[in-house]
């Protein structure tokens, strides 16, 4: 059976001759439906690349990508998004940003007005809805960007680094948050991050990215029960992942 | 009434300054002996303006029309090349460059030739006021339009949108402000470019009037003329920064909080 994304030999070169520079791969990758997979690496990876490679945003120097044996030759569309700077736009309320995303898919905002109230709900921002985002703080809006990449119930969910620039306590709120969505949806994740601790506590499967050009050290599954709380966070074999993943780096002369 | 005592409140600087600026004024004429023919006082700016009302009225309004047009004209033409050249990459290789190198020419240096191409009458300053606006709009739309972040970019590619509804739901709104940037800076030379274009050559207007009652040793009427100008031009240019609030509001209260 194929799995349900297949990343083969994917590789990224940057421009050409001289000035050429090697990002990410040759790297094969193979994720089931509804993982959680977090792509770990040090800043400068290509891990970004990666993903944007594998939803079609970017194009590949050589190597393929296949959704459920379809070729990726293109942007993906049944896809959600998020990046470190999120896609809000100041001209529209927190709402108006979660339409955006129908609106742009030609959906009818009227069937989904009920969704909009209860996915503001699931990360406490029901009362926020009428709110610009430059009125809320910064993890408001990296909220209310994950409401908008989740509206329209994507079967794969892209992470860029989404909680990069917020304070510890802020990224700790969120991470539960995320959790606690995509335990109810079970869609696919892909998450980018640098921080050891947000993959072994979010993912099913951690792939560990060496540094530039990219390549694929290890892929270590996390066999942790959900939801991962505090109590979780501070067993055992929760610290022994976050160690050994430690210790790869370690190596590499990254930490 | 409550806002307006705290709009006064709040402008009584501004004002203190104006009311002793034109007392100074007044009273530095007498007092520094200054000759009528080289700066008359404010008081007496007034009175000869006055009798020369009319006058004044109807060349406000020439004036007036020639950069109202010019400038709407600029405009149209102006964004319309802006958003051709910024989604065209052989617009972009051959317009573009060239519409910069234009940008470092003195388009008033166009002027007299114009005049002598088209003649006394409406169009050559039309003309030449769509040339001094045209540019900065034109200029500033390429850069509006072409600062879409790329996390946006890559977000309405992610939603398989058409172009002309990304160009409307995302790309439009988000390239207004700097757009307006351009507006505002061609709402300035717009009465610059009229003014300079009636000293070359015509019959009518506030820059013949003023060349005219300067060549005749009427400073006082120069400098009603000069302030009529000055009025048309504030309110052109309070018009756009009108439309910029109407339009973005957002952006506005943006800067206001990010202050």
């Amino acid at each position: 059976m194929k799995n349900f994304i297949e990343v083969t030999e994917l590789k990224k070169v940057f421009g050409n001759g001289k000035d050429e520079v090697h990002a990410f791969g040759p790297a094969t990758i193979n994720i089931n439906a509804g993982e959680f997979v977090s792509i770990l690496g040090p800043s400068g990876c290509g891990k970004s690349t990666l993903m944007l490679m594998v939803a079609g945003l970017l194009d590949s120097t050589s190597g393929k990508v296949e959704f459920e044996s379809k070729l990726v030759n293109g942007p993906k569309t049944d896809i959600g998004i998020m990046f470190q700077d999120n896609t809000l736009v100041p001209w529209r309320t927190v709402k108006g940003n979660i339409e955006l995303q129908l609106e742009l898919r030609g959906l009818n905002l009227k069937d989904y007005q009920d969704q909009i109230y209860n996915i503001l709900k699931s990360v406490n921002l029901e009362d926020f809805a009428e709110r610009f985002p430059n009125e809320l703080s910064g993890g408001m809006q990296q909220r209310a960007a994950f409401c908008q990449a989740m509206i329209h119930d994507p079967k794969i969910i892209l992470l860029d680094e989404p909680l990069g620039k917020l304070d510890a306590m802020t990224r700790e709120k969120i991470r539960a948050d995320f959790q606690k969505l995509w335990m109810v949806k079970k869609p696919t994740v892909i998450f980018v991050t640098h921080s050891i601790e947000e993959a072994v506590q979010l993912s099913s499967r951690v792939i560990l990215i060496t540094p530039r050009p990219g390549k694929i050290d290890r892929e270590i599954k996390i066999d942790l029960p959900y939801p991962r709380d505090l109590k979780v966070k501070r067993s055992t074999k929760f610290i022994e992942y976050v160690n050994s993943i430690q210790e790869v780096f370690h190596k590499y002369g990254v930490i | 009434m409550k806002k307006f005592i705290k709009w006064i409140l709040s402008g009584w600087m501004l004002i203190l300054f104006f009311v002793g600026f034109f007392l100074f004024w007044e009273y530095s004429i007498p007092l520094f002996d200054i000759p009528r023919y080289i700066l008359p006082a404010p008081s007496e700016i007034f009175l000869k303006g006055s009798a020369d009302l009319d006058k004044l009225i109807y060349y406000t309004g020439v004036t007036a029309l020639e950069t109202v047009l010019g400038y709407i004209i600029a405009l149209i033409l102006g964004l319309g090349f802006g958003i051709a050249i910024s989604f065209s990459s052989i617009l972009r290789r051959t317009l573009y460059p060239f519409f910069v190198s234009i940008e470092m020419t003195p388009k008033i240096a166009f002027a007299p030739l114009f005049i002598s191409w088209f003649g006394f009458g409406l169009m050559p300053k039309v003309i030449i006021v769509v040339l001094v606006c045209f540019f900065p709009i034109v200029l500033n739309a390429i850069l509006a339009f072409n600062s879409l972040s790329n996390e946006l970019t890559l977000f309405y590619q992610s939603t398989g949108a058409s172009r002309l509804k990304t160009f409307f739901t995302i790309r439009l709104p988000a390239a207004l402000p700097q757009c307006f940037v351009g507006f505002k800076y061609a709402a300035i030379n717009a009465t610059v470019g009229a003014t300079i274009a009636e000293f070359i050559g015509s019959d009518k207007g506030l820059g013949f009037y003023i060349s005219i009652v300067t060549g005749n040793m009427r400073p006082d009427l120069a400098f009603a003329g000069i302030f009529f100008l000055t009025c048309l031009g504030l309110s052109v240019f309070g018009f756009v920064t009108m439309m910029e609030k109407i339009l973005i509001p957002w952006h506005i209260s943006m800067k206001r909080i990010n202050k």
